[in-house]
């Protein structure tokens, strides 16, 4: 108890509160900006951090995450176009609901039910970190391969169309991380007698290079091709739901809670895919079934509640395991390591009071998204005005400041720039980015405990098949592997006899 | 160019890179030395030979769908996406320009050069206001918030420093 009346000093001190604020502030404008995601944001975010102390720095990371999430509902309604792809589902609805002169009341629901969302998972987040860090916290270096080895592979076969590229995507992200002096003998690998090489890829250049560098060659590609400042969207405000509307809905909030929060909890899953199940499911047990896709309620509610609900979810393997499940959390991953808060079964033991210092930023952030929406929604708006284009002239100065400010090195700038270009190429011949960063993330765990379990059973490979719980996880790793193969290979074969039949 | 052909063209430059990789592997990281001393030498080269493997299952598999026995993956077979390779060559070349500016005339100069650049160049902005007011707002805003509130260090030239 102690510790959580720590934690609440910390984390309600103003500059912990302003940090939340700033960051969620920047997570709801980036949200809101179709193509200019929270990721963006998030990597971009990560180096004011260095010099914060380690709860308000953790408190802007997630507040970025966290006001995000809720920013891309905003240009979801109000242009059609989702501001981060977990607010897609959000567009059948709520993009309607404009043209029929709902906009503000979209916009009012859609910020409530986040809240609703996300304070939801926050509490089985809550629990369940606890729950899972006892269970974990037995595990050994073995047990440990095994579990990174299945959330790797849960990532790599769950992130994209093809199963053959996300493997490969992972495998160049594992081979990066490779680069650099070899952490247990301390071996240079692969710097070819460059200094700058011996400490290796940095992680959080990557980041930046990955997802900031993209954005900015396709806002420069295309940048005629978006313009939003002639939509008449200066009338709008955000407008409370009424009580009754709100508790006419509120078992529809809770189902799509838990969905968002079981969804989140699986690696390599996300926000689109459970605000999209959170939508089929209202549809399917609404009342007004056929009034979705015109301008339903439930059709905002229900995507909006389940991505925010994501939020929480994906704390869970992030806190209790060291499993980032998606980008965004890979970087407040990374966020927690500068500070030297090591997510795992052992976080509990060793930053008892930065971890409740989360868990009241997560609520704040979720105050300060409530404020910002209601009051600030036509600094929004004129937001979404700003040519696409200038904004990118503006990441790139702030992408170059992040990766030098890391090691206070150009070479940080060039291997951004490289890395981004080739993410940029990679991402146009459809390989998924997320499982090179997540290879890049769990790379080092992966390696370091395979050779410590090694070491442990002097070469012995039977410490991998001989615990039960190292057997579960290669059983599951390749259940998903298998799984996936096999989904694959059923839509080949009905786009196959789509076409034969199309052909008769 | 179609899903198969980059998709074949990927797979190629994957196997390259996979083989190359490899063969540094061997030639310039020592192996373990045995009884469970893995080395530093067994996880680079276990994943160039995993990425070899996945980049010669993926040229078999876009081999088969060029052939007709497989249904291609995305669209259709004539639906590969397009790579802006002009941009994206630019953008690599001003990045590092700017990385070169920063090291030797400071945040401030560089930042400026490089906004008027880009400016100029890649959005084909031909107004000097436009181009001034973006160029010495977004530097100045810029070096205020990190260097001045945040406390973050900007670079400083060795030529030649403003800031």
């Amino acid at each position: 108890m102690e510790s959580f009346f720590q934690a609440l000093t910390l984390a309600f001190s103003p500059y912990a509160i302003g940090a939340v604020g700033f960051g969620t502030f920047v997570g709801l404008v980036f949200g809101s900006i179709p193509g200019l995601t929270f990721t963006v944001a998030l990597a971009l975010a990560l180096p004011i951090t260095f010099s914060m102390a380690p709860v308000p720095a953790i408190g802007l990371l997630l507040g970025t995450y966290i006001g995000g999430m809720t920013g891309g509902s905003v240009s979801a309604i109000l242009l059609g176009i989702p501001g981060t792809p977990s607010a897609a589902a959000t567009v059948l609805d709520g993009h309607p609901m404009t043209k029929n002169g709902e906009a503000s009341i979209a916009l009012g629901t859609a910020v409530i039910v986040s809240v609703f969302g996300g304070v939801f998972s926050l509490v089985v987040m809550i629990v369940s970190v606890d729950l899972v860090s006892r269970i974990a916290i037995e595990f050994g270096p073995a047990q440990i391969f095994a579990l990174v080895l299945f959330g790797f592979s849960t990532i790599c076969g769950l992130c994209g169309p093809s199963l053959l590229k996300g493997l490969i995507s992972g495998v160049l992200g594992l081979m990066i991380m490779t680069i650099g002096l070899d952490a247990i003998e301390g071996i240079p690998r692969m710097t070819f007698g460059s200094i700058n090489m011996l400490q290796g890829v940095n992680l959080l250049v990557a980041m930046i290079g990955l997802f900031a560098v993209p954005f900015i060659i396709e806002a420069f590609s295309q940048k005629d091709d978006v313009s939003f400042g002639d939509r008449p969207m200066a009338k709008v405000r955000t407008e409370l739901p009424s009580f009754r509307l709100l508790f006419k809905n509120l078992w529809l909030m809770i189902r799509c809670s838990v969905i968002g929060t079981g969804i989140g909890a699986i690696p390599g899953t996300g926000g689109a895919i459970a605000s999209f199940l959170a939508y089929d499911h209202a549809k399917r047990f609404s009342k007004s079934g056929r009034k979705f896709g015109k301008g339903n309620i439930e059709g905002v509610i229900a995507p909006e509640t389940a991505n925010n609900a994501v939020t929480g979810g994906t704390l869970i393997p992030l806190l209790s395991l060291g499993i980032p499940g998606d980008p965004a959390t890979a970087i407040v991953l990374a966020g927690l390591m500068i500070h030297g808060i090591v997510p795992g079964p052992a976080l509990f033991m060793n930053h008892e009071v930065e971890v409740y210092g989360m868990y009241v930023a997560v609520v704040l952030a979720y105050f300060w998204v409530l404020g910002l929406q209601l009051l600030g929604i036509r600094l929004f708006v004129h937001v979404l005005k700003v040519p696409r284009e200038m904004l990118a002239v503006v990441v790139l100065v702030l992408c170059a400041v992040g990766a030098y400010s890391i090691r206070n090195s150009a070479f940080d700038i060039y291997s951004m720039a490289v890395i981004g270009v080739g993410a940029y190429v990679l991402v146009g011949l459809r390989v998924p980015i997320t499982p090179i960063i997540l290879g890049m993330v769990l790379g080092p765990t992966l390696e370091n405990e395979f050779r410590t379990a090694m070491m442990l059973s002097e070469g012995e490979l039977s410490i991998f098949y001989t615990s039960p719980t190292v057997v579960i996880f290669f059983g599951l790793a390749a259940l998903i592997i298998i799984l996936q193969g096999i989904s694959e290979l059923k839509l080949r074969r009905r786009s196959r006899q789509e076409v034969q039949t199309t052909d008769a | 160019m179609t899903n198969q052909q980059q998709n074949t063209i990927l797979g190629l430059v994957l196997l390259a890179v996979a083989s190359v990789w490899t063969w540094l592997v061997i030639d310039t990281i020592p192996p373990g030395f045995g009884d469970g001393d893995i080395g530093p030498r067994a996880f680079p080269l276990i994943f160039g030979l995993s990425l070899g493997a996945l980049s010669i299952l993926l040229l078999i598999q876009a081999y088969l769908r060029a052939r007709g026995v497989e249904k291609p993956e995305g669209q259709g077979a004539e639906a590969g996406s397009s790579i802006h390779w002009i941009p994206a060559f630019t953008l690599l070349v001003e990045i590092s320009f700017y990385g070169v500016l920063l090291e030797k005339t400071g945040f401030v100069i560089a930042t400026m050069v490089i906004i008027v650049l880009v400016m100029w160049l890649n959005l084909k902005v031909r107004s000097p206001l436009k181009i001034g007011l973006m160029s010495v707002g977004t530097t100045l805003t810029c070096w205020i918030i990190f260097e001045k509130i945040l406390g973050i260090y900007l670079a400083n030239g060795t030529w030649i420093n403003l800031g």
